[in-house]
């Protein structure tokens, strides 16, 4: 067993070699957010919550854990104020980005971020790449994936036709930190700012899940739409 | 060529094309580059024509031609060249080729058309002494010169292979590895990470039977940079030699170059080198029989900047979407389809052939140590001599942008050099002295990159460069990471609020704030570089965002929405320029001197001094053609009506007496705040030392310029029985500040002006016959004194120069006048008009001349000995001192010397005055807040000359206007600062319907004068005013600015709506 010794916040650790700083965080008990990784899916740093501050003087730079491999001798830092005023950035622009997203909401607070001072949009797909993860690996159909670059990155299938390897398992609906666990579950009036019942569900083909059992939490949008 | 089956075959075939090629006569050839940039410029045609004439008259054993690639200099596309000479012929014609031929045919030089400076109109003949080319190490680009990329005969003319050869005969790639380490050859991708290393640890990495890779990486996506494509297009054998080489050391057998779609030249010479070489036997397997194989394909790009990065690029090459991962582990270990990849960009490849056939150590002399070897930098924006130039590494950057460059284009000076694309950021011009070196460009804030530097001078808006750079960079992120995805959404977003006068100084703190974050979490190096623009620009050019945020103003007139018509914005009144020419295309004359009067008490003042900064703005002028006589067009008005017509709008002062505020000084500055005062409410009393009022309009400005009666009327005007004028009363002999508050005035306006003239420090500069300017100038204007006599000579370049000169010349018993200027005649501060007018009338202008000695006989002066000037190096304003040369002193005669160097504020007064010491700046003038013009004291303000030094009616006008309304404030007791607007054109006035062609593309009307031979002999109005038919042509050819943001939005639809109508009428 090939193993490796690092330094997370000055413990010493050993892992097995392949072992990311994020598993690595997390086996010592370090808290880092996370919004794109899943166990059991591969590794993709596209949020950037996980970053962590790697080496020693003016050479010292962030990375995100959930990708980088342990190295030998590493020193690791998880909450230095680098690593802090980072993550409350990112943060703060994803509030700025998909505020009705509980998650969002509930790591926000939990960073002590009261605001964002950049233009409000309100986007439904932060691009985290779980569902297309999830559809590939879990679920071995790779229906959907990337499209575009930059502002016209999206998800869906290729050329948006109607996919014929999608089983219609609702995976990736399961995972999707941003339309899942919206703030209201069934109850309108309980709406804190009514966003999530104005967009459309990333979900493919709504539509055909009416009449299936879907085992998500129910939100308002899906409630509207039922009238 | 035939294909050669072992080394020792193509070692002798080598040698044999080598020894031929010296051999043979060097008849003349004629070298045309068809790159990109010249098929661009029409060079096509050119070569059609040479080719036709050189066959129509049987000159194929006389002369040679060869088409080769980019030589850089593609400033001067199309040309030709002309071995061995070296003739350089610039921007040819069509019509200029059968000289050219001729020339080179006769072995002569052809003086019309051979290469020039322009401004000294100095001809070069050989290539090597043009400035451009003189300082350059042309190691690679010279190779472009020599040969034909799509004949490999002609590259192995010319050295070409015999680095390969090298290495086939004894495949060493330990030796190969350290030869490339010994060279200290860094990667011209960028980063500039030393290649040997790279190469060691590809040579190191796998498991020794593993398939490796070398990628070239010719996606050169900068915009700007097109050095990889003037290599790839003009000497494509140089990159496969150095993949060969390459490929050799590392132990890879394949070979890539990814090039992006964009360049199909350079993709179809590659191609055309690729099968050649193929053909040849130099690649394949078993190459010349070594056993060792090796082959190159190429991968088009399919239009993402991104793709430039290297992880990105090995998932294109793969056929997946293009996006970075992180590393490590790095493309060496695992690259392309999880093979050890080495990847390595154009420029270095390039030289790879140099390092094997030359040595290590040759290649090492150039530069400096740690950064060795050239570079090509593509030279573009504000410069002279656009192009790619190739230099060694350490050359410093003022000597790539005035020497090599030949310094700016224009009148603007230089600002800053932008180096490394989107990536980089920007060195301001006090930096200039910088090595161009890795190490130092990162630690000023930028980064060499691929090599782009793009100059930046006073006309370009360094928010809005870094608002371009953003918006280039939002649309080539991949978008796999959110902050760089978001991050450079966001900062583009703050950007262009700055940009529209919508920001506030938080959001530059927000917008610093971020881009160090994007810096620190992204994972390529496309979003880790992208705050590299904003961040340099917010270092160096903060004043410039402060300046878009609080004043709402761009001072390079580049944004938009803060601008909005530039005549309007430039004006220090913001007078409505296009306003008053709108009416006078109309014929609504009224209209338009209720327009110039509105915002100006001294419209005919101005429409004959003023230096129209509205002139120097307008976009008739900027985009090409001549401005609009905006200056001529306001005297066409003001001479048609009297200034009594005008009635301001006057209000009571409300709450209580009327204050009584007191300004010194009746110049333009002192009279605009009387007057805006008294319109207030406010009880005003003017104190004038001289006996009349006016300031320098009267003491100073000609009568031939300005009448006497003009100003009197315009002054009388502004006169009423809220002001009272006392002449004869100066501050410190008569009044004093503190005297002045114990009076009972509430405020204290201090416009004094600049009426000592500086002199010249030299000795005997006292004596009889030598008079400084102002003095020169009163004496006549207020006294009638002629003072000049005989031989005049006056020391000055600026307008009170010209002026003494010009009122000389009128003088009685004068014989000639001779204006003396250190520098040259470009830079002479004067009015270009009052210079032209000048050299009408015959006054001798002598130019980089410097007085040394005043010499006297019997007490008076005789003469003045002078020294000669030459222009020496820029100094850190971006302009050329004048040097001495020694032994040029000359003796000039002289009976009456005039000394206008310039001129200083009479402060002194206000310190003898007991005035509770106002704080004085350095050069002696007022210190002022440049906000409110509040002194240091309570109460006290001051504006005009006496704050700025010698400066232009306008300006001081301006100063006026805004004391009164600062004065106003204070005795309300309000704030004097509020938050500014950008002055935009508010108000409709429809156009004139005119026919596009005629009357848009006319030529300004010229400015109509007395005849020179006529008016020097008097003191008459040298300016008359237009015709009506002159003036109604000239303010037709307004381009009307204004309407984009006036124009109603009823009025657009309507004339939007009218379908074109189509078929049969």
């Amino acid at each position: 067993m090939n193993m490796v010794t690092l330094y997370i916040n000055g413990l010493k650790v050993s892992v097995e070699k392949g072992t990311t700083l994020l598993e690595a965080a997390q086996f010592l008990g370090f808290p880092i957010p996370t919004l794109c990784h899943m166990e059991g899916l591969s590794p993709y740093g596209a949020c950037r919550l996980c970053v962590v501050e790697i080496g020693e003087g003016p050479k010292a730079k962030l990375v995100s854990s959930c990708t980088y491999p342990a190295e030998e001798g590493l020193k690791v830092r998880t909450a230095s104020a680098r690593v802090v005023k980072a993550r409350k950035m990112v943060l703060e622009l994803l509030l700025a980005s998909c505020p009705q997203s509980k998650t969002i909401q509930d790591l926000a607070s939990a960073h002590d971020i009261r605001q964002q001072r950049f233009r409000q949009e309100y986007e439904d797909c932060i691009l985290c790449g779980l569902c297309v993860r999830m559809c590939e690996e879990q679920m071995m159909a790779k229906a959907i994936g990337f499209r575009g670059r930059g502002q016209n990155r999206s998800i869906g299938t290729p050329f948006d036709m109607t996919s014929d390897v999608c089983r219609q398992c609702g995976a990736c609906m399961y995972i999707c930190p941003a339309c899942s666990l919206r703030c209201t579950y069934t109850e309108p009036e309980k709406a804190i700012c009514g966003g999530c019942a104005n967009l459309s569900p990333p979900c493919l083909e709504k539509e055909k899940f009416d009449d299936m059992m879907c085992y998500m939490e129910p939100c308002v949008a899906c409630e509207i739409k039922k009238d | 060529m035939r294909k050669l089956s072992t080394v020792k075959e193509f070692r002798d075939f080598r040698h044999l094309i080598v020894s031929e090629r010296k051999a043979q006569q060097d008849k003349p050839t004629l070298v045309i580059s068809a790159d990109t940039g010249g098929q661009a410029s029409g060079v096509n045609d050119i070569i059609r024509l040479v080719k036709r004439y050189i066959v129509e008259r049987s000159l194929q054993q006389r002369i040679a031609l060869r088409i080769t690639g980019c030589h850089g200099f593609c400033e001067m596309n199309p040309y030709i060249l002309v071995e061995p000479g070296g003739h350089f012929y610039p921007k040819l014609k069509t019509e200029d080729v059968p000289r050219v031929v001729e020339a080179a045919v006769g072995g002569f030089v052809d003086e019309g058309l051979i290469y020039k400076e322009p401004r000294e109109q100095k001809s070069y003949p050989c290539q090597g002494d043009v400035p451009f080319f003189k300082k350059q190490t042309r190691t690679i680009m010279g190779e472009n010169q020599k040969l034909d990329p799509i004949r490999i005969i002609n590259y192995i003319e010319q050295g070409g292979y015999a680095g390969a050869e090298k290495v086939l005969t004894n495949p060493d790639p330990e030796w190969i590895i350290s030869e490339v380490q010994k060279s200290g050859l860094r990667g011209r991708g960028g980063a500039g990470f030393p290649t040997g290393k790279k190469w060691e640890l590809a040579r190191a990495s796998g498991n020794g039977h593993e398939q490796k890779y070398i990628i070239c990486n010719a996606d050169e996506g900068d915009p700007g940079a097109y050095m990889d494509r003037a290599v790839l297009e003009g000497n494509p054998h140089a990159i496969i030699e150095g993949m060969l080489i390459a490929g050799i050391a590392i132990g890879a057998t394949q070979g890539i170059i990814y090039v992006r779609g964009e360049y199909p030249l350079a993709i179809k010479h590659t191609l055309i080198a690729l099968r050649q070489a193929r053909d040849g036997g130099l690649l394949g397997k078993s190459i010349l029989g070594t056993g060792i194989d090796f082959d190159i394909d190429i991968v088009r790009g399919a239009g993402a900047f991104v793709c430039g990065e290297e992880t990105a690029l090995i998932r294109s090459v793969e056929g997946l979407i293009g996006e970075p991962r992180q590393r490590p582990p790095y493309p060496i270990e695992k690259g392309l389809w999880g093979h050890p990849t080495c990847i390595n960009n154009v420029e270095t490849l390039a030289n790879i052939h140099v390092i094997i056939d030359r040595g290590a150590e040759e290649y090492a002399r150039v530069g400096v140590p740690g950064n060795t070897g050239t570079k090509i930098f593509s030279l573009v924006g504000k410069i002279k001599n656009t192009g790619l130039v190739e230099v060694p590494l350490g050359m410093k950057i003022s000597e790539v942008v005035y020497d090599i460059g030949g310094g700016p284009v224009g009148k603007a000076k230089i600002k800053a050099v932008q180096t490394g694309g989107p990536s980089g950021g920007c060195i301001p011009a006090s930096m200039f002295d910088l090595p161009i070196d890795y190490e130092s460009l990162v630690k000023a804030g930028s980064m060499m990159g691929s090599g782009g530097m793009i100059v930046m001078d006073e006309n370009t808006c360094m928010v809005d460069v870094a608002r371009y750079f953003m918006n280039f960079l939002k649309d080539e992120s991949c978008g796999k990471c959110f902050t760089c995805r978001k991050g450079t959404q966001r900062m583009f977003e703050i950007l262009d609020d700055i940009s529209k006068g919508q920001a506030t100084m938080e959001d530059v703190d927000l917008l610093e704030e971020l881009a160090l974050v994007v810096k620190d979490t992204t994972m390529c190096g496309l979003g880790q570089t992208a705050s590299n623009p904003v961040l340099s620009t917010l270092r160096y050019f903060r004043n410039e965002y402060e300046r878009h945020i609080k004043d709402k103003r761009c001072d390079a007139f580049v944004c938009k929405e803060l601008v909005g018509a530039p005549c309007q914005s430039a004006c220090p009144l913001g007078t409505e320029a296009w306003r008053y020419v709108a009416h006078i295309a109309r014929g609504e004359y009224e209209d338009a001197y209720r327009a110039i009067r509105e915002p100006n008490p001294f419209p005919s003042v101005c429409a004959r001094v003023c230096h129209h900064p509205c002139e120097e703005r307008c976009r008739a002028g900027t985009s090409g053609g001549s401005a609009i006589a905006i200056r001529a067009l306001k005297r066409f008005i003001t001479d048609r009506f009297d200034p009594s017509v005008y009635k301001p709008e006057r209000v009571a002062w409300g709450n209580g007496k009327s204050p009584r505020v007191a300004v010194i000084g009746s110049g333009p500055a002192g009279l605009t705040a009387a007057h805006h005062l008294s319109l207030k409410g406010c009880k005003v009393t003017v104190f004038e030392a001289e006996s009349r009022p006016g300031g320098m309009l009267i003491c100073a400005i000609p009568s031939y310029r300005l009448p006497r009666d003009v100003i009197e009327k315009e002054i009388d005007s502004l006169l009423d029985k809220n002001i009272t004028l006392k002449c004869n009363t100066a501050l410190g002999r008569d009044i004093t500040v503190d005297g002045l508050f114990e009076d009972g005035y509430k405020a204290v306006f201090l416009a004094l002006g600049a009426h000592k003239s500086r002199p010249l420090r030299l000795e005997n500069e006292d004596v009889a016959g030598v008079y400084p300017s102002i003095e020169f100038l009163k004496a006549f204007n207020m006294r009638g004194e002629q003072l000049a006599r005989g031989r005049v000579g006056v020391i000055g370049g600026g307008n009170s120069a010209v002026d003494a000169a010009r009122m000389a010349l009128r003088q009685k018993d004068v014989d000639s006048v001779t204006i003396l200027y250190r520098r040259t005649r470009d830079e002479m501060p004067a009015f270009a008009e009052e210079i032209e007018a000048a050299d009408q009338e015959g006054i001798d202008i002598q130019t980089l001349v410097t007085p040394t000695k005043v010499i006297t006989t019997k007490g008076r002066l005789s003469g003045l000995e002078c020294v000669r000037n030459e222009l020496g190096d820029v100094d850190s304003s971006g302009r050329r001192r004048p040097v001495p040369i020694k032994g040029t002193e000359h003796f000039i005669e002289l009976d009456t010397l005039v000394v206008a160097i310039s001129e200083d504020p009479e402060i002194d007064a206000i310190s003898q005055a007991r005035s509770g010491s106002i704080e004085r700046t350095k050069y002696n003038t007022i210190q002022v807040d440049s906000t409110t013009l509040l002194t240091n004291r309570s109460g006290v303000f001051a504006g005009g000359d006496v704050v700025t030094g010698p400066n232009t009616v306008v300006e001081a006008i301006a100063d006026g206007k805004k004391a009164a309304l600062m004065i106003e404030r204070y005795l309300r007791n309000e704030d004097l600062i509020r938050p500014s607007e950008p002055r935009l054109p508010r108000v409709y006035v429809e156009p004139v319907k005119t026919d596009e062609e005629g009357t848009q593309q006319g030529e300004r009307a010229e400015t109509p004068r007395a005849p020179a031979e006529w008016r020097k002999r008097n003191f008459a109005e040298v300016e008359v005013s237009f015709s009506v038919e002159e003036a109604t042509r000239e303010a037709c050819r307004c381009l009307r600015c204004d309407l984009e943001f006036t124009k109603p939005k009823k009025v657009e639809a309507e004339t939007e709506a009218k379908p074109a109508i189509v078929g049969k009428k």
